[in-house]
């Protein structure tokens, strides 16, 4: 066993004290001396002509310095498929489009002149449901698209899941649907633009993706006519991401041709309806699956295809397909699989990414068809998992090389724990689930790397700048630690900057749990050639040989003595002749594949696995389920931090949990009906799940010192396991998320005989009990 | 319209000149630049914006900065001792896992603070209730109420500590 | 936001003469939770607000020495309830219901006058003091007046307050011996929920049995206002109570209730939950009072 110091020790965040004390400065904190405030218009229809924009009243409100139509401003294209103008002109095709723009001198002053803009549109046939949305009389959503499918051909067979389907002994088929729920980032969006007389730009926003957004920022420059300018992306603290930051938003665009066309910095803050509103949820899903295994209980093939609703514009909720992949091919041996998606244009609000990644919406699917499939077969649900679990070594259908490898021991410590020490009740069952997930990085782009640069000062202080993006996951405080090991010192000498892209390096995003894995091992081998450096430096000066000196706790030890501190030699360095300075930096790009033609790629350096288990007590009269007891077990690679990874898990199960069983953003033709904490059902403290983290440590050899990312993970396998253990506990089956309720009750009605639960709302029919 | 108000901020006595429609949060935030205070919602849903007043938690965003007149206000910025250290409740989050993002922080501990205030020994449902009206999504919360716990079971010890030295027992 | 100017009323009387003297364009505010919420969305603008919190009365908890009764001041704040020692032990109903309205932060500050007054169909503080035969003390240019809560309500955000009149206290009979009662809001986290349907059962029984003498049940958001549900009321009397008469008491209720389908929940749910709540806060009062027995 490896002694260390730092690495794997329980180190508060490092920025925690600033944040206990309300020292730390988020986007809503920030004000620039002539600042103005603004404010975006939001359409009225879901899909409509605009016909006019009237801004004539909102110009003469005094306070009021711009307004902005689509009319006003040049061609300006965001998302994936560059396909959303931050301001719509001709017609809008969501109730979230913005219509127009206004900088005032105070918030109050802005809104006002939203409500004074009179637009006046004709509404048109809107549609809201993708499966609808698919057929030839289906309204278009963009004309010049001619089709509401989007053309990302989300399609891969691999082996011959016909000729399997032939051979299986047992089989299921069923179909899944997924709603749209949110993040809910506790600090609302909002960004400050400020153009200098120079036309270089300085953006304050809350990104995952300072580097991509540099770029993005840029091409709004480029379109104002401005080439060659700096662009600037400073990063407050984030009151939360959870991928919502993964791409820019209109109003950081909107901000910016405001502060273009006012010469003075503008704000967008959003208001926590706003947020509601105008952010991108998690993608909804319809999904059909059938699996089947043979006599023994091996799965032979796995065929999925799943109709995702896109709405009106693309972000990256479009690509999670990308991701469903991986669990779709490689959670669990399964030799034959087929898998395609769709993307649908609707009239509904964009989606967008959210932590997993579409890994939990097709895991739901998978592992509620697993314990089906088990039933059929008649093999134990643990047994099963067992038999097909993914082991090291393995190549799987979709290419992806598993190396460390801990889904067995997760399987087992889930399955020993499952009763949680209880008898079996009535109405009370448990149920487990399982995933894979990206722990290595994920090369979406040509690159899915990250830089570092590390300065060491003469007292042994060290700062590091990295590219990597902390929203309070701990970031920042990882790459700490992994600098202090390797550098021999304290995490207090450390101060790790990542909030400015004019000093950091560049980085892909803080996406895909890879900030751990990839970020450090930038710093790592940044760290590492300091190191180096240091011990060639100290062996010279005492004499020892390079080998016999261990750097650690501020000083080189030599058998076991400390013989040289660290601050004397590193002053010794530039007051000698020929000095040097302590500086280094690493660019770490890992080694992980873009997807083929066929998607075939080892999309990641390495895979995290992990299993949960759950008991729950369904309330049968009520339909209610309560959740007695959780346990998550996770392949981690190496627990860098077991206190913050603790944190990503229970963090991430209650939001699993939310998805479950209580949360949905509901949308009625398009419109938000539910935009505040009232009706958004986000978990509360009295809702909290005191859930049991465990730690499985395989020590992946190209993780920095054996981690692998654990960001996502936690929410991926909450809903299925909940799922099964509903099933458990009153032997109903709910497909659809979230199992609220009314659909457990109505569930448990239709398994008694009953054949209607009364009227439906919407359509005015008698309502089927399912 | 405009009105004087006088009222203890973190302990210091403070005369402003405010706008009667004006809340606490505004006030605190926009005009006496105490930004440790957050505002999440607006509407009194989710907790960021808590702060003390007269050893109350209460949503600054729904209280009129009028009603503080002749009260006793405490925020985040003045819960740490003069010399700058920490209130036990701040160390407490910092070194269990309590905070994530940090958005809800200044909230939950200034909840936290008016439970423990109140009653020195509450249960785990007793916290959990305590918190319910502070929103977290980084957390799920475990951590934070684990948080709180440690500052009770310290707190017990000490008593006992107390208790074994003098002698006392009962 | 509208811009308002706050006037703080010291009296009863200069409160009720400042909105006569302003008309639509004033509102009455205590805690100002809701009506704060009100302002900022825009769906109300008053140009003045008379604030009551400092009207010096109405703002305690007592018990009436010569007739038992309860008085609640309108301006009691949900916590002051939640906290007191004498509702959770006599008033368990009542506790039920207060520790669950909003959060800490709320239950600080905002009042049960000001609970009842919004009218709201979800209001939680009206439900269990229904159930108890409350009225209301109403103070008014004319004098006062009292209302039987029942009647107070005429519609969502409707009540019977007229012309500037301010609900100044809640009354509570004194309960005949044997009474129990409970309220179970019925949501869909563990907090910080307004009901799907919130129901408040009151059960007196006879001195040596469990036969019921006097049976109140109430609903929250089963109509535009709180009901009772007097054709189940009237079954459970004269009847044993027990898991079976609950059941059918629990079912009529339902079929009394007026529920509907919104974002919050389904019809037919709501329905069914209120027979499910109404037996099992049925058997909680028998729980109480057999415990009240107990002791």
């Amino acid at each position: 066993m490896e002694e260390f110091t730092v690495i794997g020790k329980r180190i508060s965040k490092v920025d925690a004290v600033d944040k206990a004390t309300g020292r730390a400065l988020y986007i809503q904190d920030f004000k620039l001396p002539g600042m103005l405030y603004g404010r975006i218009l939001y359409s009225k229809y879901p899909h409509a002509r605009i016909i006019k924009v009237d801004t004539e009243k909102a110009k003469a409100l005094p306070g009021v310095v711009t307004i902005l139509t689509g009319e006003d401003i040049p061609p300006i294209r965001l998302g994936v498929y560059k396909d959303n103008p931050p301001l719509k002109s001709g017609k809008v095709r969501s109730c979230r489009d913005e219509v127009a723009a206004v900088a005032a001198l105070d918030p109050e002053i802005a809104k006002e002149a939203i409500d004074l803009i009179e637009v006046t549109y004709e509404a048109l046939p809107a549609i809201f449901d993708p499966e609808e949305a698919l057929k030839p009389e289906a309204p278009l959503v963009h004309e010049d698209h001619k089709t509401n499918v989007l053309k990302m051909p989300w399609n891969l067979h691999y082996g011959d899941v016909e000729a399997a389907r032939l051979e299986a002994a047992f089989n299921v088929q069923e179909r899944f649907t997924t709603t749209w729920v949110t993040h809910c980032c506790m600090g609302t969006s909002g960004a400050i633009a400020d153009v200098d007389n120079s036309n270089n730009l300085t953006v304050y926003t809350n990104t995952q993706i300072p580097s991509l957004a540099q770029k993005d920022f840029q091409e709004t420059l480029k379109a104002l006519g401005v080439k060659d300018r700096r662009v600037r992306v400073i990063k407050p603290s984030i009151g939360g991401g959870f991928g919502s930051k993964l791409d820019t938003y209109a109003y950081e665009h909107l901000a910016i041709l405001l502060a273009w066309h006012a010469r003075r910095p503008v704000k967008i803050l959003f208001e926590r309806e706003e947020e509601f509103l105008a952010t991108s949820p998690r993608q909804p899903t319809v999904t059909y699956i059938s699996m089947g295994c043979d006599r023994e209980g091996k799965l032979l093939y796995r065929d999925m295809s799943m109709v995702l609703d896109n709405g009106a514009y693309t972000s990256w909720g479009a690509t999670t397909p990308s991701v469903m992949m991986m669990p779709i091919t490689s959670l669990y041996r399964v030799p034959n699989v087929r898998y395609t998606a769709k993307c649908v244009y609707t009239n509904n609000t964009y989606c967008q990414a959210m932590r997993g990644y579409g890994n939990p919406q097709a895991t739901f699917a998978i592992e509620s068809a697993i314990d089906m499939l088990a039933e059929a077969a008649d093999i134990d649900r643990v047994e099963f998992r067992r038999i097909n679990s993914n082991r090291p070594g393995d190549v799987t259908p979709q290419g992806l090389r598993i190396t460390s490898c801990g889904l067995p021991e997760c399987i087992d410590a889930v399955s020993k724990n499952l009763d949680f020490g209880q008898p079996r009740e009535k109405g009370i069952g448990t149920g487990l689930a399982s995933l894979i997930h990206v722990g290595g990085g994920a090369r979406i782009y040509k690159s899915d790397g990250c830089g570092t640069m590390i300065k060491m000062d003469d007292y042994g202080k060290v700062d590091v700048f990295t590219g990597a993006s902390d929203m309070g996951q701990g970031a920042d405080t990882v790459i700490a630690q992994i600098v202090a090991e390797e550098l021999g010192v304290k995490v207090e000498d450390i101060h790790v900057f990542h909030q400015d892209t004019d000093i950091c390096p560049w980085d892909v995003g803080a996406h895909a749990s890879r900030t751990t894995f990839v970020a450090g091992n930038s710093a790592l081998g940044a760290a590492r050639k300091i190191r180096l450096r240091l011990l060639a430096m100290a062996s010279k000066a005492t004499g020892v040989s390079e080998d016999k000196l261990v750097l650690k706790d501020r000083a080189f030890f030599a058998e076991g003595s400390p013989i040289l501190p660290l601050p004397k030699l590193l002053r010794s360095s530039h007051f000698t002749p020929k000095g040097q300075m302590m500086m280094a930096d690493n660019f770490y790009d890992p080694e992980n594949e873009n997807m083929g033609r066929d998607f075939r790629g080892n999309m990641s350096a390495t895979y995290s696995f992990g299993t949960h288990g759950v008991r729950v007590k369904v309330d049968e009269a009520t339909g209610k389920v309560e959740i007695l007891d959780y346990i998550a077990a996770h392949d981690v690679g190496r627990a860098i931090n077991p206190m913050l990874l603790d944190g990503q898990v229970h963090g991430g199960v209650l939001m699993g949990v939310g998805y479950a069983l209580t949360e949905q953003v509901i949308l009625e033709n398009g419109r938000n009906m539910n935009p505040d904490f009232r009706d958004y059902k986000l978990l509360t403290a009295m809702d909290a799940i005191h859930s049991k983290p465990i730690v499985i440590e395989t020590v992946d050899e190209k993780g920095p010192f054996g981690a692998k990312g654990i960001g996502e993970p936690g929410c991926v396998p909450t809903a299925p396991a909940i799922a099964n253990a509903i099933y458990d506990a009153v032997g109903v089956r709910i497909r659809d998320l979230p199992i609220t309720p009314e659909k457990v009750l109505a569930a448990i009605k239709k398994k008694k005989g009953a054949v209607s639960c009364g009227i439906d709302v919407f359509t005015q029919k008698e309502q089927p009990c399912e | 319209m405009s009105r004087e108000i006088k009222f203890i901020l973190n302990g210091n006595p403070i005369c402003i000149a405010i706008e009667e429609h004006w809340t606490l949060l505004y006030l605190l935030r926009e005009k006496l630049g105490l930004t440790g205070t957050k505002e999440g919602c607006g509407r009194g849903e989710c907790g960021a914006c808590t702060v003390l007043v007269d050893g109350l938690a209460i949503n600054s965003c729904l209280y009129f900065a009028v009603e503080t007149d002749g009260k006793n206000i405490l925020t985040i910025e003045g819960l740490a001792a003069e010399d700058g250290s920490l209130h036990p409740l701040q160390k407490s989050f910092i070194e269990n896992g309590g905070i994530q993002c940090g958005f809800c922080t200044p909230g939950m501990i200034l909840s936290a603070k008016a439970l423990l205030d109140e009653n020195p020994r509450p249960t785990e449902t007793d916290i959990k209730q305590a918190l319910a009206g502070n929103l977290c999504r980084c957390t799920g919360y475990v951590q934070i109420i684990e948080s709180i716990e440690a500052v009770v079971d310290k707190r017990i010890e000490d008593i006992n500590v107390v208790v074994r030295e003098t002698g006392d027992s009962d | 936001m509208k811009k308002f100017k706050y006037l703080i009323s010291k009296t009863l009387d200069e409160a009720v003469s400042l909105y006569q003297s302003h008309g639509d364009s004033a509102m009455y505010v205590a805690g100002g939770t809701d009506v704060m919420v009100k302002i900022k969305s825009g769906k109300v603008t008053p140009d003045y607000l008379i604030s009551l919190t400092h009207v010096g009365r109405n703002s305690e908890i007592r018990i009436n020495p010569e007739t038992g009764t309860l008085h609640v001041g309108g301006l009691v704040t949900h916590r002051t309830l939640e906290m007191s020692p004498l509702i959770k032990l006599q008033y368990p109903i009542i506790h039920d219901a207060v520790q669950r309205i909003g959060s800490t932060q709320v239950r600080n500050v905002a009042t049960i006058g000001g609970n009842l007054v919004n009218a709201v169909p979800s209001a939680d503080g009206a439900i269990p003091l229904i159930a108890l035969d409350a009225y209301v003390n109403i103070y008014g240019s004319a004098g006062e007046h009292s209302v039987d809560l029942i009647h107070f309500f005429e519609g969502p955000g409707q009540t019977v307050l007229m012309n500037g009149e301010i609900l100044t206290e809640i009354v509570v009979p004194k309960q005949p011996p044997r009474t129990g009662g409970a309220y179970q809001k019925f949501g869909r986290r563990a907090a910080m929920e307004l009901p799907l349907i919130g129901v408040g059962v009151l059960i007196t029984l006879e001195e040596d049995s469990n036969r019921c003498v006097r049976a109140r049940i109430a609903l929250g958001v089963a109509a535009p206002t709180p009901i009772r549900t007097l054709g189940a009321e009237r079954y459970l009397v004269g009847k044993e109570i027990n898991e079976d008469t609950l059941n059918e008491a629990g079912k009529l209720a339902a079929e009394e209730s007026r529920v509907r389908d919104s974002i919050r929940g389904l019809a037919w749910y709501r329905r069914e939950m209120v027979a499910v709540s109404v037996q099992r806060m049925g058997l909680t009062c028998l729980q109480r009072i057999n415990q009240l027995k107990a002791k």
